[in-house]
């Protein structure tokens, strides 16, 4: 029965996948200025907004770790697999932004990259997960979790300032649509299509998140073993 | 030539996170092998 409902649930994130795909290719008219192109937006937006959620996540897991890691240890363990996943998985997401951008904005700029707020500190944004995922990879150590989570902690700060970075300041990336007041607006039908591409790739991120989670538990499992037997003398 | 950016854009998109689906399989793999030979060690 489990195995049944877990096969259905990835038949429909795999349905909802490709009725994102539709909807950005086929569904969403074409951008009058920048032609089909623009259909990037379908994928770049999502990827950005759900890299935001991802990483918040860390955060939330990392002050979680660092609030419970004396007293709870068994549920500073939990947290510590979320942050990991949470990274991970926003590290994903905040690459595809990266990529993706450049493949836009070098038909439609006709530059693959310039140092905007906007681009730079997306860029320090991927940066800092990807140092914090080193971290975690290389230091050893009983104090590496607590060291990754305080540098989450001081690594989402760069979030907002990226969020607000091109409504405080001029940049080369355009101005916001969402949130944007009378500044910004979308065509109903192209609304749509993002709005199922959000779901989408909310409902894969989650997913990955989900079974990243799990991976990582069995994995503290494994180590807890492994040190046991070895303090056991086996 | 959008055509082409578009079609680069969603495929890097796919290998991306199909690149990283296979890396969490891979660990599953990894962790599994370990399960099994820690349980067929007799010490």
């Amino acid at each position: 029965m489990k195995k049944l409902l877990i096969l259905l649930g990835f038949l429909s994130v795999i349905a909802l996948m490709a009725w994102g795909f539709y909807q950005a290719i086929y569904a969403a008219p074409t951008e009058g200025t920048m032609g089909d192109v623009q259909r990037i937006f379908y994928y770049h937006v999502p990827h950005g907004m759900l890299g935001y959620l991802f990483f918040s996540i860390n955060f939330v897991a990392s002050l979680l770790f660092l609030a419970w890691r004396r007293e709870q240890p068994a549920k500073a363990l939990v947290a510590d697999a979320w942050a990991l996943a949470g990274a991970e998985v926003g590290v994903v997401f905040c690459s595809v932004v990266l990529v993706t951008g450049p493949l836009w904005g070098r038909p439609v700029w006709g530059i693959w990259w310039t140092w905007d707020a906007r681009l730079t500190t997306s860029l320090v944004l991927w940066l800092i997960y990807v140092s914090y995922l080193l971290l975690r990879r290389f230091a050893a150590g009983p104090q590496m979790q607590t060291l990754a989570a305080v540098l989450a902690v001081f690594g989402a700060l760069d979030m907002p300032i990226n969020y607000l970075a091109n409504r405080l300041w001029r940049t080369q990336h355009p101005s916001p649509v969402f949130f944007a007041g009378d500044n910004g607006s979308i065509e109903s039908h192209m609304l749509a299509a993002f709005g199922w591409n959000v779901l989408a790739w909310a409902v894969w991120g989650l997913t990955i998140l989900a079974i990243r989670v799990h991976v990582e538990r069995r994995q503290q499992s494994i180590d807890g073993s492994e040190a046991a037997a070895a303090l056991a003398g086996d | 030539m959008g055509h082409n950016f578009l079609v680069a854009a969603f495929c890097c998109t796919w290998a991306i996170q199909l690149g990283y689906l296979g890396w969490i399989a891979l660990k599953w793999q990894g962790q599994n092998r370990k399960i099994k030979a820690s349980a067929g060690n007799p010490w």
